[in-house]
């Protein structure tokens, strides 16, 4: 079918060539500022400490470490080992406590407990606190994240 | 003198605007006290202008320094501590004004056709007040304005999609660092100051475009009575508004001023009653209340879904309100009381 006029005038056609062009060239030259807005994030693979530090904890006692820019918690457990937490609230970010009377791990921002084990059991925590891997070899306690 | 005046009248054609001035009128009914409420803000601006400047002569950005600059502030420089408290009082000043300013013009009906886009650069301007507050407040670095800040600005992660980029963007990182201090400087010293005057002057051109917007219970009931003249008459009535104003400020600056708090530790574990400005509690009683799980859904995003559909009504109330203006708009006014009331009583329950 022969349309007895056309649709888009030359004029139309053009202009948004160029709006089209301009709108291009403008995306080419902000998407590299907003690349660089966001710096690249920094958490350790492991991080690891000497193993005489923790190694006279009590059981049922927990000590902290630095987990890049964030707190690491490493609890003894009741048979002697290691577990090791990211010490953040899962709710929103606050660092964590350990209440040691009552061995509950507790957010101050929200009101938000957890076992000793790291489980959620009160207030706005949606999940248990992050778990990281521990191990020892010879007298270095190594702190990795969980596979 | 008058040679004077013709040359800049002939350069700069100022006589527009003063043409403007000495017609304009600000009309008179039992509600012209709101019409106080836009030039006190702009008060409580020009404060904040003068003492932000004053406090980034002392001020410095950096993980190691900010608290303690802020000490020195208070302790050293002579006035210092006046001048950071007027700071921080006149931000409440200025929020709280904000808000009365916003409530009249809702119960007003004053946003309606032609003034939309007024309303729209105004919620961008409440927009940027609280994020100036929202930045300004980790500034000192002391252990509350970390917790608030990490919390703030976790929030956004919740939202689908590109949630935890911009989180990223407020952090500088998956972090709260010193660099996240950096970038609240400059965003609380440079971006906003830009951002909220652009907002500002097509808010100022748009009331004067459009003139003060009358209620229409008062234009119904056709008593005429004479505007009062905008020059000298409401001028001088602002000028004692303001002075009675700058004087509650000076007053409670003296009386009250913010103490700071010990300087932030990244590994310390939050503080115990963390609490935000006070024109953030409401939200965060709400995020408080909210349990983990909603309907199956996570908590934190069905409370940042709702905190944000309620900016997103606000922001087009003038679109969903779009009523001839002899409508009385009775739902309007009563959600706008129960914002009210939630947003109160919301604080007052965070503060028990």
């Amino acid at each position: 079918m022969k349309l007895p006029y056309s649709l888009f005038s030359r004029r139309a056609f053009l202009n948004s060539l160029i709006g089209g062009w301009v709108a291009a060239l403008g995306a080419a030259f902000i998407s590299p500022l907003v690349k660089f807005i966001v710096p690249p994030t920094r958490e350790p693979d492991q991080v690891s400490a000497p193993l005489a530090d923790f190694k006279d904890m009590a059981p049922h006692t927990v000590k902290g470490f630095a987990w890049g820019n964030k707190p690491g918690l490493l609890k003894k457990t009741e048979e002697g080992g290691f577990i090791a937490f990211v010490g953040v609230c899962t709710h929103l970010d606050c660092n964590v406590s350990f209440v040691a009377e009552q061995r509950r791990f507790y957010c101050a921002c929200h009101e938000g407990w957890y076992d000793e084990n790291g489980l959620n059991i009160a207030g706005p925590p949606p999940s248990p606190l992050r778990r990281l891997a521990v191990s020892i070899e010879g007298d270095t306690l190594i702190i990795k994240k969980q596979a | 003198m008058n040679v004077l005046r013709a040359w800049i009248e002939e350069r700069l054609g100022l006589s527009a605007v003063t043409l403007f001035l000495e017609k304009k009128e600000v009309p008179r009914h039992k509600h012209t006290f709101l019409y106080y409420t836009g030039s006190s803000i702009l008060l409580f601006l020009g404060i904040q202008i003068v003492t932000g400047v004053l406090l980034a002569f002392y001020y410095q950005p950096t993980l190691a320094e900010a608290n303690a600059s802020v000490v020195r502030i208070m302790t050293e420089m002579p006035l210092g501590w006046l001048v950071r408290s007027v700071h921080s009082w006149s931000a409440t000043f200025m929020i709280a004004i904000v808000f009365v300013h916003l409530l009249g013009i809702a119960f007003t009906k004053a946003y309606r056709k032609p003034r939309e886009a007024t309303w729209v650069t105004g919620v961008m301007l409440l927009g940027a007040s609280l994020a100036f507050g929202f930045t300004g407040y980790l500034l000192p670095w002391d252990e509350l304005s970390l917790a608030a800040t990490k919390v703030g600005t976790n929030l956004p992660k919740a939202i689908p999609v590109f949630g935890a980029w911009l989180t990223q963007v407020m952090r500088a990182g998956e972090d709260v660092t010193g660099d996240t201090l950096s970038r609240f400087f400059i965003a609380h010293v440079s971006v906003l100051p830009l951002a909220i005057l652009a907002f500002l002057g097509v808010h100022l051109f748009l009331v004067q475009r459009h003139g003060m917007s009358v209620p229409h219970e008062v234009e119904r009931k056709g008593v005429k009575t004479p505007g009062l003249p905008f020059w000298p008459n409401f001028a001088f009535r602002e000028a004692g508004v303001w002075l009675v104003l700058l004087g509650l400020l000076i007053t409670v600056a003296v009386v009250a001023a913010p103490g700071i708090g010990p300087q932030a530790d990244l590994m310390a574990p939050a503080p115990e009653g963390i609490k935000p400005e006070w024109y953030f509690l409401f939200m965060f009683q709400m995020l408080k209340l909210f349990p983990a799980r909603v309907l199956g859904l996570n908590g934190e995003l069905v409370a940042v879904l709702i905190m944000m559909a309620g900016m997103a009504a606000l922001l087009l109330i003038p679109f969903i309100d779009n009523r001839p203006a002899e409508r009385k708009g009775k739902i309007i006014t009563g959600l706008a009381w129960a914002g009210l009331a939630y947003a109160v009583g919301m604080s007052i329950w965070s503060l028990l």
